[in-house]
């Protein structure tokens, strides 16, 4: 499957979903005024990807700034990855620096509602 | 005026909201001047300018002062480093009506201003054609090596501008005083009657310096009046990163001015839509214990009882009921608007981990005046 990749703007994440390489990262900043726009286009490549996934999975997440517009559709990426996770070996990494406490307790927080390998990592 | 608490800081929001109207702005920045910082109120100014004009030579005008003061101010402050955080410079720019104010104020040694005094006065005693002149001749005589004394940047200044220099200083102690200078640039519109043009800018001097001891009493770090939008919470965000020497407090005050900047973008009245932003004021002060932000914007009226609503919704429940809240939030996805999350007073009240702060204020213009604040405890 033909690999989706987008570059970070000021307000919108880096998105590199590479089946080819293996990779699947989320990073930079993620706080747009419209986030379900942007996200869409990313919740759409899931689905597809869930039709012939790799064998082995890692989604990382190394963000800066979430508004709550993108948390919002992030967990509806999450959700997705965990879909994902029940066909395949799926798994999440969440990047938090060690002073932001508030990307720790957002990855906390996804991490509880979602039943899938999730790994919170300090950086 | 409605409001759960009051505290002289809060009050202080629609006094800075009514300073000015609509299509103008007022940018203050107040702290130490590093280059990064510097770079970014060029920045912030810079859209904001092009914005409301499109007259590129008026822009350029503007940039160019701006450059020449921030460099006035940073060269000051190498003179006294010791003594800039008891006594931080300020920056602003406004626009007001058909005139530009481009605002410095830093500390200077004592025994400077006799000198500095001269200059100016030396520069505002001559016309444009013989500021020329004596322009070439400062150059000519090599005297530049000598950090800019000669005075290059204020010549320009005054001739970019086409008007006088105003300049004040207001005695701190027997060493330093605060030094004022500022300029004037009219648009095109603008008065070009000489008497005018004096009255104005001195009232805007005294304007000015009225709002830095304001600023200075209240400790506002940052204070910007005017429209809002992505671009500018994007620029705020990034001046914010090299305002304060506390990342940890910095980057928990960067992830609440999202959700609160935000918040006034969406709620805000576009006044202007030609603009592209709604108009409102933001600041944030520091206090003993906290960092205290605030932001105020008019909304219709019919909204105003919404947002009361749901703020009271928000401050009745304790942290963890609220974080039970936003978990179901979070999950419902009916809730289709893009915009409206629903999650956004929880995230400020769960971050900032205290009640949130707001009034509502009827203005004579049939929308009411919203303000919202809360703050973070400073860790170090």
């Amino acid at each position: 499957m033909k690999a989706l990749i987008l570059n970070a703007s000021e307000d919108t994440p880096e998105i590199i979903f590479n089946p080819g390489e293996n990779v699947f990262k989320v990073s930079k900043i993620s706080v747009p005024e419209n986030a379900l726009e942007f996200y869409e286009t990313v919740l759409d490549w899931l689905k597809e990807y869930l039709q012939s996934p790799n064998k082995q999975n890692v989604f990382e997440f190394d963000l800066e700034y979430v508004n709550t517009a993108s948390s919002k559709q992030l967990i509806q990426v999450i959700l997705s990855i965990q879909k994902l996770s029940e066909v395949s070996d799926t798994s999440i990494k969440w990047y938090y620096e060690s002073i932001d406490e508030d990307m720790f307790a957002l990855g906390r927080r996804f991490q509880k509602l979602v039943n899938v390998n999730f790994e919170l990592i300090e950086v | 005026m409605i409001t759960n608490q009051s505290n002289s800081l809060f009050d202080i929001g629609f006094d800075l909201f009514r300073r000015i109207s609509n299509e103008d702005f007022e940018y203050v920045y107040r702290g130490y001047f590093t280059h990064n910082i510097t770079k970014k109120i060029l920045f912030l100014a810079d859209t904001n300018i092009q914005k409301v004009t499109d007259q590129s030579t008026l822009q350029k005008r503007i940039y160019y002062i701006m450059v020449e003061g921030l460099q006035n101010i940073t060269r000051h402050q190498d003179e006294v480093k010791d003594h800039t955080d008891d006594y931080p410079g300020i920056f602003a720019i406004q626009k007001n009506g058909d005139q530009y104010f481009i605002t410095t104020g830093n500390l200077v040694l004592n025994d400077k201003i006799e000198a500095l005094s001269e200059k100016i006065n030396t520069i505002n005693s001559l016309e444009q054609e013989e500021l020329k002149k004596f322009h070439r001749e400062v150059l000519a005589s090599g005297s530049i090596s000598d950090k800019g004394g000669a005075g290059l940047g204020l010549i320009e200044m005054s001739r970019k501008s086409g008007n006088k220099l105003a300049f004040s200083f207001e005695t701190i102690n027997e060493e330093y005083s605060y030094f004022y200078l500022q300029t004037l640039i009219p648009t095109a519109k603008a008065s070009e009657n000489v008497a005018v043009v004096d009255h104005m800018q001195h009232s805007s001097l005294t304007s000015i310096k009225k709002l830095h001891q304001n600023l200075n009493t209240e400790n506002i770090l940052l204070y910007f009046n005017g429209f809002f939008n992505q671009e500018n919470l994007l620029s705020l965000l990034s001046i914010i990163k090299g305002r304060m020497n506390m990342p940890l407090t910095t980057i928990k005050v960067s992830n609440i001015m999202v959700e609160m900047l935000q918040n006034i973008i969406k709620h805000g009245v576009q006044a202007m839509p030609n603009i592209g932003g709604v108009p409102g004021v933001f600041f944030l002060g520091q206090t003993d214990n906290d960092i205290v932000l605030t932001s105020g914007n008019l909304i219709s009226p019919k909204d105003a009882h919404k947002l009361k609503v749901k703020l009271e919704f928000v401050n009745e429940m304790t942290v963890p009921e609220l974080s039970e809240y936003y978990d179901k939030v979070l999950l419902d996805f009916e809730l289709g608007d893009a915009k409206r999350t629903g999650l956004g007073f929880s995230d400020l009240r769960i971050k900032s981990d205290r009640k949130l702060r707001f009034a509502f204020h009827e203005t004579n213009l049939g929308y009411t005046f919203y303000l919202l604040q809360t703050a973070v405890t400073i860790k170090n």
